[in-house]
C-alpha cells in the first residue's frame, strides 16, 4: 500500500492499541475466509472435499469460519463447489454483526443495506430458511449481486427490496434490524488497497448524517424490545460511536452488552473532545487481532 | 407488477420429478410476469419488491424449472433425473451437451452427479445444456 494511504491511518494512533502491529497488518494482504453454507452441505464434508483439491484451511475456534492458508486457484470462488452454493467467501470480521444479531428461526428481520449479501445469507443460514428476512439495498446493480448470491446459496426466505433505508417505509415492525451502514470503508483497505480512497473530515460528517438517518428509520421499524445491530467496516468514531450515541440520546435506545466469540476491543471513549458514555458496550475488531478486516459493532434495544 | 400467489405450481414438481407433496408444501409460489418464485417466508406489504425467495420457474411456451430451485429440491426427486459420470459432469458444468441416451421422459430433467445436483437439463434424445452461464465452470477452476 502507498505510504500516503498508510499515513492516513496515523490519525488513529491514540485510539488503536498496539498501533505498530495495526500498521504492520495494513501493509500485508488480507487472507480469505470462507463460511460453509450448511443449508446445502455439512461443514466437515465440504472442507474435506476442498482439501482434496489442494486447499488448506484453519478453522477459527468452533465457528463456521475457515481461513484459507493455501489454495490451488487464484480466487477462492473458482471452484465447482462455489458455483453449487456450498460456501461463501466472507471475512471473519464480517460475520461479527450477524453473531451479535443472534438470528433465530421464525423471526422477522430487516437488513437495511444488504448487498452483496454476505450477512443476509448468513442470517438465512442460521435461520434455516425459516422466518422472514427483508433484504434491502438502494442500488439496482448491487441488488443484482445480492439476488445472485441468494439464488446461488439456495436462500428462500428473503424478500428483496429496493428502498431508501434513510426514509422509506418497510411496511412492518421487525424483531431485529441490521444496519451494516455504508461507510468510509477503512476496515476493508487490506482487501482492496488500490481502490481505497482516504476520506476527509467533511466526508466522515456526511456519512455520519446518512447513518443517523438510517438509524432513525430503523428505530421506527423495530418492535418494542427488539434489537438493532449497527455496524460499519470503518474505524472513524464519527461514523461509529458518535452515531450510536446520538441514537441513544435522541430516541431513547439502550446500548446492550453482547458476547462475541471473535477477539475484539471495546469502543472508543473519546474523540476530538467528544465523549462516548456507552463506549464499553460496543466492540471493535482490528486487522492485527486475528488477521481480518476491521469492524465496529453496537447492539441497541428499543425500550 | 404485482406478485400473485399460485401454489398450484407445487404440482409441477410433484408430477414431473416425483418430489413428495409434503416437501413442496414448504414453499409458496408467486407469479409475476413470466416468472414464478418459491418463497418460505411471510409476506410483508412493502413497495418495490424486487424478488420473493428464489426464481423457480419460467413461463413461456411451456414451464421451465430453474437450476437454482432444482438444486434445492433435487435431492428429494425420484424421477426424471439424469446421473452423470464424473467426466460427463465436468463437461456439463462447462456448458457442453451430452450426446447419449438416458432412460428419462423427454423434457426438462434434473442433472445429478454423485450427491451434487448440478441443475436443469433438457432431454431430447440427448442432454441439452441448461446451466446458466454464471454457474458454468471455467478452465482455471478446480
Amino acid at each position: 500500500m502507498e505510504e500516503e494511504k498508510i499515513e492516513y491511518f496515523f490519525q488513529y494512533e491514540s485510539i488503536i492499541p498496539e498501533f505498530e502491529k495495526f500498521i504492520a497488518a495494513l501493509k500485508t494482504p488480507q487472507p480469505y475466509w470462507i463460511r460453509v453454507n450448511t443449508i446445502k452441505m455439512e461443514e466437515k464434508e465440504l472442507i474435506e472435499r476442498l482439501e482434496s483439491k489442494g486447499f488448506k484451511f484453519e478453522r477459527f475456534k468452533e465457528l463456521n469460519a475457515y481461513k484459507i492458508l493455501n489454495m490451488p486457484v487464484k480466487h477462492p470462488g473458482a471452484t465447482l463447489e462455489h458455483s453449487l452454493g456450498y460456501y461463501y467467501v466472507q471475512d471473519l470480521s464480517s460475520m461479527a454483526p450477524v453473531l451479535a444479531l443472534e438470528p433465530k428461526e421464525g423471526e422477522k428481520i430487516l437488513d437495511m443495506a444488504a448487498a452483496p449479501g454476505s450477512k443476509t445469507t448468513m442470517i438465512a443460514e442460521i435461520m434455516r430458511n425459516k422466518g422472514t428476512i427483508v433484504a434491502n439495498d438502494i442500488s439496482f446493480s448491487r441488488l443484482r449481486s445480492l439476488g445472485g448470491n441468494i439464488e446461488r446459496l439456495g436462500i428462500t426466505n428473503v424478500i428483496l427490496t429496493r428502498r431508501d433505508a434513510r426514509k422509506d417505509s418497510f411496511g412492518a415492525k421487525f424483531d431485529k434490524i441490521l444496519i451494516d451502514a455504508p461507510c468510509s470503508g477503512e476496515g476493508v483497505v487490506r482487501k482492496n488497497p488500490w481502490g481505497f480512497k482516504p476520506a476527509g473530515e467533511r466526508e466522515h460528517r456526511y456519512l455520519r448524517e446518512q447513518q443517523i438517518r438510517m438509524l432513525k428509520n430503523a428505530q421506527k421499524h423495530i418492535k418494542e424490545g427488539g434489537i438493532i445491530v449497527y455496524s460499519t467496516c470503518t474505524f472513524h468514531p464519527l461514523e461509529n460511536e458518535s452515531v450510536v450515541e446520538f441514537g441513544i440520546e435522541k430516541w431513547g435506545l439502550r446500548a446492550l452488552e453482547f458476547k462475541l466469540p471473535i477477539p475484539h476491543l471495546k469502543g472508543v471513549e473519546e474523540w476530538n473532545g467528544e465523549k462516548y458514555e456507552n463506549h464499553k458496550f460496543h466492540k471493535r475488531i482490528y486487522p492485527h487481532m486475528v488477521d481480518t478486516g476491521g469492524m465496529f459493532i453496537a447492539v441497541l434495544q428499543k425500550r | 407488477m404485482q406478485f400473485s400467489k399460485k401454489d398450484e405450481y407445487r404440482k409441477y414438481f410433484v408430477e414431473r420429478f416425483g418430489v413428495p407433496p409434503e416437501i413442496m408444501d414448504r414453499y409458496h409460489f408467486y407469479e409475476r410476469g413470466k416468472k414464478v418464485w418459491a418463497f418460505t417466508g411471510e409476506i410483508v406489504e412493502i413497495e418495490n419488491i424486487e424478488a420473493l425467495g428464489i426464481r423457480a420457474l419460467s413461463l413461456g411456451r411451456g414451464i421451465k424449472p430453474s437450476t437454482a430451485f432444482l438444486r434445492i429440491i433435487g435431492k428429494y426427486a425420484t424421477k426424471n433425473i439424469i446421473v452423470l459420470e464424473e467426466k460427463e459432469a465436468e463437461a456439463y458444468m462447462r456448458g457442453e451437451d451430452i450426446e447419449k441416451d438416458f432412460p428419462v421422459k423427454p423434457g426438462y430433467i434434473i442433472v445429478r452427479s454423485r450427491n451434487d445436483i448440478l441443475g436443469c437439463g433438457l432431454y431430447k434424445g440427448k442432454l441439452i445444456n441448461q446451466i446458466p452461464k454464471k454457474y458454468r465452470m471455467m478452465d482455471t477452476w478446480v
